[in-house]
């Protein structure tokens, strides 16, 4: 039995920013695969629950040519699988979107419950971060955005107050010519999360872009190896340094999925690949 | 408005907020399809739609195994998704149609689909079965014509002990041909 709550579900945006500020042990639910578990284990204390599934501008899922593509936060992670122009103009968030749980669980499960939640092992956010999405956040004193880069704070932490809510994710129109990709490891062919996951860009300018997950507190956008990256050029000798010089840049912890080790081992070999994937150079 | 009043108004119909009944206790009325009949009743925020199914409509198809969405013993079918019930409170389904195992056959006579997991002995000890059910008729509903790769995928987030899957992909590969038959004559 789950603790008491109770139960609102506002068809305005006004109206649950208002549930929001109002009352304190306030929680949003959306998909709830991942509020329903906090509930089950009593992770959490919420006193109420506001259901944000009423308000029509939150499922908002649209592109615009030069601009780019608004995910809402009621957009459902099988909607990104099923959807051509993310699959054709953001492939790693496809990829990440494709192995994230099980079938039934992203048809509930949602983009921006995935980042909120902000587990450091999480699988959409490498793919977010090479993309540099920006995150939508309101409350009843205004709208504000900030870059995912800086959106998570620790483990399960994230820059949003109480009051507030993460209204959308926006990723800028990548362009021409701009592939990218998402790799991981996990222990077992199925559901887990992922013991390492790389995502990795390579734009129309040639310019490469590299995010990673499970590694660290929080994922992390390796600014740094890009750079030393595109320095370089990428080639054969590049794409191996690549692979050692990500270890420089990672912070692996031992759990219950794998050791520190094995952490920078895989991270090694999935940057690798990731690059090669990409760039279709054989090392 | 109570469930008493809700019942006797012929004119109500599905909502689209549940209706707190009263300041005092939680309890929120609400009104949804399951298996094709209009079900009103009175529940509190914290029940999930797993419980409500098994302990207030008495259908137990549905199974509660891990509780967390990693087994999908409890998947049913809402507005047409496959969705684990452990993780969807009773009262999000207000206004849903909700579609279990026990809506799959026609009074005594069993779906293509059923029939196939007998045919192909796709169960053993038969807990998974009604998830394993569901999330076959969810993928078939939607993809009618779908690949083995897209069976699997639809298939991942049901667990068995015992068939080794197989038999249960067999299953769900030939019900989806036999239906295709059916709709063609």
């Amino acid at each position: 039995m789950l603790s008491q709550f109770d139960y609102v579900k506002p068809l305005v945006l006004n109206e649950a920013l208002a549930a929001l500020a109002k009352e304190d042990n306030s929680y949003v639910l959306a998909g709830g695969t991942d509020l329903l578990i906090m509930l089950r284990h009593n992770l959490i204390n919420a006193r109420h629950i506001i259901d944000i599934k009423g308000i029509p501008e939150l499922n908002e899922l649209r592109f615009v040519e030069n601009e780019g593509l608004t995910i809402g936060a009621n957009v459902v992670v099988n909607t990104l699988i099923d959807s051509e122009l993310v699959k054709n103009k953001y492939k790693a968030l496809h990829d990440a979107a494709s192995c994230l749980a099980s079938f039934q669980l992203r048809n509930r499960a949602t983009l921006v419950g995935n980042i909120c939640n902000a587990s450091p092992g999480a699988d959409l956010p490498p793919a977010l971060l090479v993309y540099d999405a920006v995150v939508k956040i309101a409350s009843v004193d205004g709208v504000r955005e900030i870059p995912l880069v800086e959106f998570f704070t620790g483990v399960k932490k994230t820059v949003l107050t109480k009051n507030e809510l993460v209204l959308s994710v926006f990723l800028p129109d990548p362009g021409e010519n701009d592939t990218s990709c998402y790799l991981r490891q996990t222990r077992l062919k199925g559901h887990d999360l992922s013991t390492v996951g790389v995502a990795c860009r390579l734009d129309g300018k040639g310019k490469v872009a590299v995010a990673i997950g499970a590694v660290a507190p929080t994922p992390l956008r390796l600014t740094a190896l890009e750079a030393e990256i595109n320095e370089k050029g990428i080639s054969e000798e590049t794409i191996l340094w690549a692979a050692d010089a990500i270890n420089e840049h990672i912070k692996p912890i031992s759990d219950v999925r794998s050791s520190e080790a094995y952490r920078r081992h895989m991270a090694s070999i999935l940057m690798k690949r990731c690059l090669v994937t990409l760039t279709g150079k054989e090392v | 408005m109570t469930v008493a009043e809700l019942k006797n108004d012929g004119k109500a119909c599905a909502m689209d907020t549940a209706h707190v009944s009263s300041s005092r206790d939680l309890r929120v009325v609400i009104d949804l399809i399951v298996n094709g009949e209009r079900v009103i009743e009175e529940v509190e925020p914290n029940m999930l739609l797993l419980h409500f199914l098994r302990d207030k409509l008495k259908l137990f198809g549905a199974k509660e195994s891990c509780g967390e969405g990693e087994c999908g013993a409890c998947t049913v079918l809402m507005n047409g998704y496959a969705v684990t019930s452990c993780l969807v409170l009773a009262v999000e389904a207000n206004g849903a149609e909700i579609l279990t195992v026990e809506g799959l056959s026609k009074g005594n006579e069993l779906s293509i689909l059923q029939q196939e997991f007998i045919f192909q002995d796709a169960l053993q000890c038969g807990f998974c079965t009604p998830g394993m059910l569901m999330s076959a008729r969810g993928l078939l509903d939607k993809n009618p014509n779908p690949t083995d790769e897209e069976i699997r995928e639809a298939m991942a987030g049901n667990l068995c002990r015992c068939t080794g899957y197989l038999q249960i992909f067999d299953a769900v590969k030939r019900a989806a041909e036999r239906e295709r038959e059916e709709r063609e004559e």
